[in-house]
């Protein structure tokens, strides 16, 4: 009887974690953008609109990212997490709440938003003295770029 | 009197211009020094040879020209040459592996804020992005070969790479295996003729925010997903042909965003889609031939005044596909291999419309799984009751006048 029941939890807890939502790491070379089309090449750019029923939307940048997440196609209430790559460690999704931001035009990036992201203030800190760019917030990123 | 004038300060330059024979059996050993002792309008003369001089600055107006190809040899480390100067002409070298860097885009020729500049005639081997140009204007870049063995495309840059710049010709290039063959960005007024491009990872041509260019008589072909122009208008794109672009997100070419443009007399052969066609306005398509192609033409519902006249349609699995009902396009006077119609009064033009949304091209778009059904009998059975009496497919999408023979198009 306690057997069973142990196995039960342990059952239950598998069915639990086959339902949570994990993000998907971009596959440059491959992902297409869901907003340009374009395939996404540069792995210090790029995006993932996560939603709560584990379907997966890539960007290749903050500009494309951003008129989905402001546009209805998926509602706000469906989207589970917003990650972003940061631009100091290619390819490394981090969520984009978080994240620090600065937009300058020295930032060459895929569809030219100019956007650069980080887990840390220190990270972008270093680039910035040569892009002089404004340091944003995820919050104020939504605001502004369009 | 200011004629005279203005020949005598053409000529006064020419006149001082010195040569300086620059390689291993003359004085002057290094390219290095070479510039060092050069002032503006005098001319390098470099013999062929390994030079490995690291990264060159070039900032006043010099005429570079290599005999017999003399290689310049970035070793896997450095950016080859800098040009910042007007009137600096760059022909018949080698530049082979420069660098590979994520945050900085090396270039075995990068040309920042200069005029006048001409890239001829030189060899372009595992360069990570090969010419480079950003913020100038008034250059030509003429035959120029390149290729690079990439794996994968983060780790290569582009071929021809233009950002912010005006005025520019690209012509008889040959470019393979970079990650986008041409790339323009923010690049206006500028001509792309006859280049061949071929096996690149992402793009042959890649055209984004490029208003009032022209490209014309290239070859876009076997590239990762073909050519994408996007977020532009006024864009002529005459006589090139597209072909062998195949892959779940390839075609020969991504219209996305495009207003008020040209594309005339191509041939495009052999690709997943022809054309894929997305939020673009007023374009005139227009006697290109369309043959053997996955999808001819997909048209998203996004598109609205685009005029589709007097094309080929031959050998395609889909004619065209769409995903909505509305009818913003104009399709007349095509030519379609598919037309069962007949022409009584013998003029040529079919007396009945053709439809060529296909219903099982429709039931595809929406729910793609259904390809297995590809040339069953249901299929087929499915297509006759629909041509018969319309129902999903769009009832005002119609050729009102196909043509009976093919357009001789080229």
């Amino acid at each position: 009887m306690k057997n069973s029941i142990v196995l039960m939890m342990l059952f239950s807890l598998v069915l639990v974690q086959a339902c949570s939502v994990e993000p998907v790491p971009l596959v440059y070379g491959k992902d297409m953008c869901h907003t340009c089309k374009m395939t996404l090449v540069d792995t210090k750019f790029g995006a993932e609109i996560l939603t709560k029923k584990g379907k997966v939307y890539t960007f290749d940048d903050m500009n494309c990212l951003l008129s989905f997440y402001t546009s209805d196609y998926e509602k706000r209430s469906n989207i589970q997490q917003v990650l972003v790559i940061d631009f100091t460690a290619p390819g490394k999704l981090i969520d984009a709440s978080t994240a620090h931001f600065v937009r300058a035009d020295a930032i060459r990036s895929p569809m030219a938003s100019g956007v650069a992201a980080c887990s840390t203030a220190e990270g972008l800190a270093t680039h910035n003295t040569e892009w002089n760019g404004e340091l944003l917030t995820w919050d104020e990123v939504v605001q502004k770029i369009k | 009197m200011l004629a005279l004038l203005g020949i005598l300060v053409c000529i006064i330059p020419a006149v001082h211009a010195t040569t300086y024979k620059i390689g291993n059996q003359h004085n002057i050993k290094t390219i290095r020094e070479g510039i060092a002792l050069a002032k503006a309008g005098d001319t390098l003369l470099i013999s062929a040879g390994i030079y490995r001089e690291g990264n060159l600055v070039l900032e006043k107006a010099l005429t570079l020209i290599g005999e017999n190809f003399p290689v310049l040899d970035g070793e896997n480390k450095y950016e080859i040459l800098t040009v910042h100067a007007q009137h600096v002409v760059i022909q018949g070298f080698r530049f082979i592996d420069t660098g590979i860097a994520s945050i900085n885009d090396l270039a075995a020729i990068k040309i920042l804020e200069s005029k006048f500049v001409s890239i001829l005639n030189n060899r372009f081997e595992n360069t990570f992005f090969g010419i480079y140009f950003a913020s100038s204007s008034d250059c030509l870049v003429d035959k120029n070969q390149l290729t690079a063995n990439a794996e994968a495309e983060h780790q290569i840059g582009n071929g021809i790479h233009l950002w912010k710049c005006q005025r520019m010709t690209i012509r008889n290039n040959r470019i393979k295996g970079q990650r986008d063959g041409i790339y323009f960005e923010f690049v206006t007024d500028s001509h792309i003729l006859n280049n061949y491009s071929e096996g690149n990872m992402r793009y042959g041509l890649h055209f984004m925010f490029s208003n009032d260019d022209e490209y014309r008589d290239n070859t876009f072909i076997n590239n990762g997903a073909g050519v994408a122009v996007m977020y532009t208008k006024g864009v002529k794109m005459i006589h090139n042909t597209f072909e062998h672009n195949w892959g779940s997100s390839s075609y020969g070419l991504l219209l996305k965003d495009i207003r008020d443009s040209f594309v005339l007399d191509n041939v495009f052969k052999e690709n997943s889609i022809g054309i894929f066609m997305e939020g673009s306005s007023r374009n005139e398509i227009k006697n290109n031939e369309f043959v053997k192609n996955g999808y001819a033409l997909r048209l998203q519902a996004s598109c609205d005044d685009n005029v589709f006249e007097h094309n080929n349609f031959r050998q395609n699995t889909f004619d065209l596909v769409t995903n909505g009902s509305l009818v913003l396009n104009t399709i007349k006077s095509n030519y379609w291999d598919r037309y069962e119609g007949y022409d009584l009064n013998k003029d040529k033009v079919g007396d009945v419309p053709y439809r060529p949304i296909s219903l099982y091209g429709t039931v595809i778009e929406r729910m793609p799984t259904a390809i297995l059904l590809w040339r069953s009998f249901f299929v087929f059975l499915l297509d006759r009751a629909e041509k018969a009496i319309p129902v999903i497919t769009p009832e005002n999408l119609k050729d009102e006048l196909p043509s009976m023979i093919p357009y001789d198009l080229r």
